[in-house]
């Protein structure tokens, strides 16, 4: 098997010109191929369809907590209700800014150990798959992985040569 | 004769214009010129600039290691490695936080208080570390202060700034030039107290009346916002009290160091690598790596890099040149020569770096000297009764001069820097808006006071 054998559907992505405001609202409606509704992270596309980068519900969390936090230790002297004043601040903030540009991706022929190696390696949840013009076809997450390897550990005659 | 002093007479010997002359100060002037364009980092282009002096023979290496007149001077670079050290140690301990929150609830959730006692904290720890170190350890309990409070942080963090280089002129460790000048005219700290240190007190006390006429009716906030920074128990930033203790100890027995180092003949290099060694021990780290690490290197190889682009300008006589121009600029008048220094200083450190032109200076005035008392030497020289306000006056302009614009000293470009990031932006005008003005006034007061205190009242 290979990637593009376990790997999902793309729903939807953002665009760099998006806010963070577009973007949570985006990956609140989105149906994922299993039924539910909702994911923690999307990829972000350029107009001419080009990967230009990744955001994660972690990424917008980063951008809610002010950078002078991250310099020293503050936690313990902030306030009720900071964190609501701060998303606020931020809402209108574009998608490039806190998106990850550096997006690892696998081929869509890739084995499925290349894409294990990546995932755990660079700890990401999701890797988007391309093909040989390095479009998006399509996305593996963890738990895609993970079922693989439950179907090989409980004997599933169909995935033997994983 | 020692070999030493050999070298150095040859140094102070008639200079001749040729080609080592020439190639000699086409390095110094293109290296001063991409440090100022900053097109390339300035650390690369001084080690290439003293590697080419190097190279090229201009000077041998031996004389940019060990000879005082020509090369690095390692008290300034153990002085900065020892203090950077101690602070590396320090800053997890959470006393810097500690004292910003408690400087917080002092002011009483007030802005206008809150920036006069930042102002003050920021003022006396610049004298005692470095400014970039107070700046860096301070702007970010400023910003969570401005936000808790919802005012512009920004007035905050230029006045840090300002406030950090007026503080850092006090001491003989509070800025870069102090150190360097200090070693060069082999002044030490307690030289600093008395004389600098009475007119950085008047000059804070000016800018502190300014801040409040300024700012004063602008800057408001609401009672429940108050409550916010009254809530804050500053205990909690203490993270490790045992460092802390043994910390604040090393600290107070660096600072008796240096009050007595003049008396014990300990060089104040000396005092803070004792104080580093005595608390890297104390700690009990298996791991010196990471606060050794943490060191800001680039300054170091800066001012290792300067000293023998200087050395190599000092050697061919470029820098006696200058000195032969500037008496004849001066008729040998030393109140003309200490106004001109200390106005041209500050002009200069407002629009370059003033680590580069004090390394210049410094050499520059030494040969002054010669010309004009050629029967002193050594510390009769350094230590001429007539040329202390020259070095006094070196110092108050270049520290002073670093509050002209965002790029005049370190301290500024972190506050402007830290201030983007916070997605407040401070235009190179704005800052010019607070800071010339400063500038001018602080240089002008100290103007006033070299001419009392050392050509009309004379103590």
């Amino acid at each position: 098997m290979k990637a593009k054998d376990i790997m999902e559907q793309v729903k939807d992505h953002l665009s760099p010109d998006d806010t963070i405001r577009d973007a949570v609202n985006k990956m609140r409606v989105v149906k994922r191929d299993d039924g539910i509704v909702g994911v923690k992270g999307m990829i972000v596309l350029d107009r001419e369809g080009n990967l230009v980068g990744m955001v994660s519900v972690k990424d917008i969390l980063k951008a809610i907590i002010p950078f002078y936090m991250t310099m020293t230790e503050l936690g313990e002297f902030t306030w009720e209700g900071m964190l609501s004043e701060m998303t606020k601040k931020v809402a209108d903030k574009k998608v490039e800014e806190i998106m990850v540009k550096d997006v690892i991706t696998v081929p869509e022929d890739a084995p499925l150990m290349e894409c294990a190696d990546f995932i755990v390696k660079h700890n990401l949840q999701r890797v988007p798959v391309v093909d040989r013009e390095k479009r998006v076809v399509g996305i593996i997450y963890v738990r895609d992985l993970y079922n693989a390897i439950v179907k090989v550990l409980l004997n599933d005659k169909e995935v033997e040569n994983i | 004769m020692t070999q030493v002093t050999q070298e150095a007479a040859a140094a102070s010997q008639p200079f001749v214009m040729d080609t080592v002359f020439w190639t000699a100060t086409t390095i110094f002037v293109l290296a001063y010129a991409v440090i100022v364009s900053e097109k390339v980092h300035k650390t690369v282009v001084a080690l290439f600039g003293a590697a080419l002096m190097l190279v090229l023979k201009i000077l041998e290496q031996k004389e940019a290691f060990h000879v005082e007149e020509l090369g690095v001077d390692w008290n300034v670079i153990f002085l900065l490695i020892g203090m950077m050290t101690i602070i590396n140690l320090m800053r997890p301990t959470g006393f810097f936080e500690y004292i910003a929150i408690k400087s917080a609830k002092a002011g009483k959730g007030d802005p206008m208080r809150i920036m006069t006692i930042f102002a003050l904290v920021t003022a006396v720890l610049s004298a005692l570390l470095d400014n970039v170190t107070t700046v860096l350890l301070l702007a970010p309990v400023t910003l969570l202060i401005a936000d808790a409070l919802e005012v512009d942080p920004v007035p905050f963090l230029i006045v840090e700034a300002l406030a950090s280089n007026i503080g850092g002129t006090a001491t003989l460790i509070g800025d870069p030039p102090n150190i360097m000048i200090a070693s060069k005219a082999k002044l030490d700290f307690m030289d600093f107290i008395y004389n600098l240190t009475p007119v950085v007190i008047v000059l804070m006390v000016v800018l502190l009346v300014v801040v409040k006429i300024v700012f004063g009716k602008k800057l408001k906030t609401r009672e429940e916002l108050k409550e916010r920074i009254m809530q804050m128990n500053e205990k909690e930033a203490i993270k490790d009290p045992l460092m802390l203790k043994k910390s604040l100890f090393v600290l107070g027995l660096v600072l008796v160091g240096f009050v007595f180092h003049g008396t014990l003949h300990l060089q104040p290099a000396t005092v803070a690598l004792f104080g580093a060694g005595l608390l890297l021990l104390l700690s009990g780290t298996h791991d010196p790596h990471h606060y050794l690490a943490e060191v800001e290197w680039p300054t170091i190889f800066f001012f290792i890099g300067l000293f023998i682009l200087v050395g190599g300008v000092v050697k061919v006589g470029l820098i006696k040149l200058m000195s032969l121009k500037m008496l004849d600029l001066t008729q040998g008048n030393l109140f003309a020569t200490s106004m001109i220094v200390m106005w041209f200083s500050a002009i200069a450190s407002a629009i370059v770096d003033n680590i580069p032109y004090v390394a210049t200076m410094n050499p520059l005035i030494i040969d002054m000297a010669k010309q004009m008392w050629p029967q002193e030497a050594g510390l009769a020289l350094l230590r001429h009764p007539d040329l202390m306000p020259v070095w006094w006056s070196l110092a108050l302009g270049a520290c002073l001069g670093g509050n002209g614009s965002p790029i005049g000293a370190s301290a500024n470009v972190i506050v402007v820097g830290m201030a983007e990031r916070a997605g407040k932006k401070i235009s190179f005008m704005r800052f010019v808006a607070y800071g010339f003005p400063i500038m001018l006034l602080t240089v002008f007061i100290s103007m006033i006071y070299v001419w009392l205190r050392y050509y009309v009242l004379k103590f």
